[in-house]
């Protein structure tokens, strides 16, 4: 239990997935214009993250680690080179299965999700984070926290990107740094704030 | 006689005019964490050129019979295994780089480039435009990456490819390498940097404002 | 008319329309058909290389740990040049009965061959242990003098795999060769660079009373039984720590160590 709370630090700020390892960078800047749709993403990634990495935990166990089919009397099967593929597919299945229901029992939620959800199901930082989670071997508990810090990382990060940006298109700036070229400086910036969680929360 | 699609500007236009990273903000996502070295910034570059000209390739020749409803995860399911397939030779032959780039290769699967040119061109042309198409937007996005991982790689360790260029200074050289390289910003600096360059030399790739500032006085 | 009837029915599936449900269902197969066996035909073709690269790297890095120890060539060019090698048994600290370095994966891929840790002897963080593993030995006629022990744990970014060598005082370590890790680079990863692994030569793992005093230091470095810390990498440091303390403990190689010290082996 005491390892869980770092951990769900660790994984939001000092090794927060857009700004201190590069993923989801695609989504991360195409919707981080305005506010409102940073903070879609955001909840999005949250809920998305938080219930596919212990999902896939399950499903490594279960079906891809060596000796998984001990107990079918087949323990020399390792399916690991699988992972890929099946991580997609119940990122996919998740994901598909998320939409139906907010759509059907909280539609609210729904719409603030709006048409980011499907657009999760190809995004690196998703898939990224089951992987991170068969690279570190995390328990289930691990898994689920990981998830949630990685995705409320995220949330926080392209909120803060998008308050500045709906800013910088005010900005008197050379034609060439507009936009694309000015958010990525930004982002750099914000890269190294975040950088210095890690010094705090040195290893 | 069918129109022969020219194939030149198909190859060269992703490398400036159309460059996928810079203008179409696509495959950034896990390009830019493996850009710390030269050698993996090359590894990234070919294995990811090779994945989306094989991808394109193979879903092209296919492409008649792909149901619209399923067409995405065909596409997933192509691109993913051709990556897994490039995973296995990596480790089987260059296990060292393998490690470092650890789950990036792995990544290419979801890379926004792969899927982006799949979808957008290989499945409405014929397989040889599209494998030309995917082979030059692997090389406008591995012009990209070189440029970045060899820069980074020059100023924070004072080396290429692994051999020292610029000698160290607590090796009784000059240089002193700047740790600023190998952390995460550093290459956001670069990109905003390569973009600001790429656009002052073609201007038509600059965007445009979304709010004109009022116009002041007109001069005296 | 004949001679097309073998092609007619794949024909018939290729003209259907692609929305029907006949042809998703059948594309839909063809395509991860072909993946399986895309995906299953490269792993199975290139696993064999892949062990085969591991190992060789693995030998190659343990001559260099050998070559780079002071004073450790010229010996090594007395005896011959080459190590010897042996599966040991951890439990008794002897030579193990029936598993040879030729078979020691087989004998490792047996869960029968592995022994579950309780948390507290878990130093390590591996949650089990093998119960065979290979080391190399140097001799000089009848005793041992250096020991080459493979070790792992966990670090704080994945597992960390090394070989360390002692002296024939099964005490002194002659050096240190970090073989895989996943550490952050630029901090834990420096566990790698020659210039930190420089230090162990010569650290004492074992103070006059018999209990492990080695660890790496926060900060430099104060005793015989210490190395220098790497700044900003406390738990990588803590990692080493606990990995070494573990292997050279009970539940590790301290039966062989023994066994080597009372001139049994």
């Amino acid at each position: 239990m005491s390892e869980l709370w770092p951990l769900f630090l660790r994984a939001t700020f000092v090794e927060n997935m857009p700004l201190s390892f590069f993923l989801g960078l695609c989504t991360f800047l195409a919707l981080s214009r305005r506010p409102e749709t940073a903070m879609g993403l955001g909840l999005a990634m949250i809920l998305v993250l938080g219930v596919t990495v212990p999902l896939n935990k399950i499903v490594y166990d279960a079906v891809l680690a060596a000796g998984a089919w001990g107990w079918a009397g087949l323990p020399e099967i390792d399916l690991s080179y699988l992972s890929l593929i099946a991580f997609i597919g119940v990122i996919a299945a998740t994901v598909q299965l998320i939409e139906m229901l907010t759509d059907r029992y909280l539609p609210a939620v729904h719409a603030a999700f709006g048409v980011f959800l499907p657009l999760l199901t190809v995004q690196c930082a998703i898939l990224a984070g089951s992987l991170f989670m068969v690279e570190r071997q995390y328990s289930l508990a691990e898994s689920a926290v990981f998830g949630l810090g990685a995705g409320t990382g995220f949330a926080i990060a392209v909120v803060m990107l998008s308050a500045v940006r709906s800013r910088l298109a005010y900005a008197d700036l050379p034609a060439g740094l507009r936009g694309l070229g000015i958010t990525f400086i930004f982002t750099g910036l914000l890269s190294l704030g975040f950088a210095s969680f890690a010094l705090m929360a040195a290893e | 006689m069918t129109a022969r699609t020219p194939l030149w500007p198909i190859l060269t236009d992703p490398l400036l005019r159309q460059n996928p990273v810079t203008l179409q903000i696509l495959g950034i996502c896990s390009a830019l964490a493996v850009t710390t070295s030269l050698a993996t910034a090359i590894t990234m570059c070919v294995s990811l050129t090779v994945v989306v000209t094989l991808a394109a390739g193979l879903i092209s020749t296919i492409r008649r019979h792909i149901p619209d409803s399923i067409r995405l995860i065909v596409q997933i399911v192509i691109i993913a295994s051709l990556v897994i397939v490039i995973d296995q030779v990596l480790q089987a032959y260059f296990a060292e780089i393998s490690r470092t780039l650890s789950i990036f290769v792995a990544l290419i699967t979801t890379n926004c480039l792969v899927l982006g040119r799949t979808e957008s061109f290989a499945r409405h042309n014929a397989p040889l435009p599209a494998m030309t198409d995917a082979f030059g937007n692997g090389l406008g996005y591995s012009l990209i990456l070189v440029i970045i991982g060899g820069l980074r790689e020059l100023f924070g360790q004072g080396q290429l490819l692994g051999r020292q260029v610029l000698p160290l200074a607590e090796e009784g050289g000059w240089f002193t390498p700047l740790s600023l390289m190998l952390l995460a910003p550093s290459a956001f600096f670069m990109l905003g940097g390569l973009v600001w360059a790429i656009r002052s030399i073609r201007p038509e790739q600059a965007e445009v404002p979304e709010h004109m500032p009022p116009r002041a006085e007109p001069a005296e | 008319m004949a001679g097309f009837d073998p092609l007619n029915p794949w024909r018939r599936l290729l003209a259907l329309p692609n929305e029907t449900r006949m042809k998703t269902l059948f594309v839909a197969f063809a395509v991860s058909a072909v993946c399986a066996l895309l995906v299953s035909g490269a792993t199975v073709l290139l696993r064999p290389i892949q062990t085969a690269n591991r190992a060789a790297e693995a030998q190659a890095r343990i001559e260099a740990l050998v070559r780079g120890i002071p004073g450790m060539a010229p010996i090594l060019e007395l005896s011959g040049g080459t190590l010897s090698t042996v599966v040991i048994d951890l439990e008794d600290g002897a030579a193990a009965e029936g598993v040879t370095p030729a078979t020691l994966d087989e004998a490792l891929s047996e869960p029968s061959n592995w022994t579950a840790l309780d948390r507290g002897a878990d130093l390590a963080g591996l949650g089990r242990r093998p119960d065979y593993a290979q080391i190399y030995l140097l001799r000089e006629g009848e005793d041992v003098s250096l020991v080459l022990l493979p070790v792992s744990g966990a670090g704080y970014n994945g597992r960390i795999d090394a070989v360390l060598a002692l002296r024939g005082d099964m005490n002194t370590i002659a050096g240190m060769a970090v073989t895989q890790h996943s550490e952050t680079p630029g901090l834990g990863a420096r566990i790698e660079e020659p210039a930190w692994l420089a230090e162990f030569p010569g650290t004492e793992t074992r103070g006059l009373d018999g209990n492990l005093r080695f660890s790496v230091a926060r900060g430099d470095a104060s005793s015989a039984y210490e190395v220098d810390g790497i700044t900003g990498a406390t738990r990588t440091s803590n990692a080493v720590t606990q990995m070494i303390r573990f292997w050279l403990g009970p539940e590790g190689y301290g039966p062989l160590l023994a066994a080597i010290r009372r001139g049994e082996f």
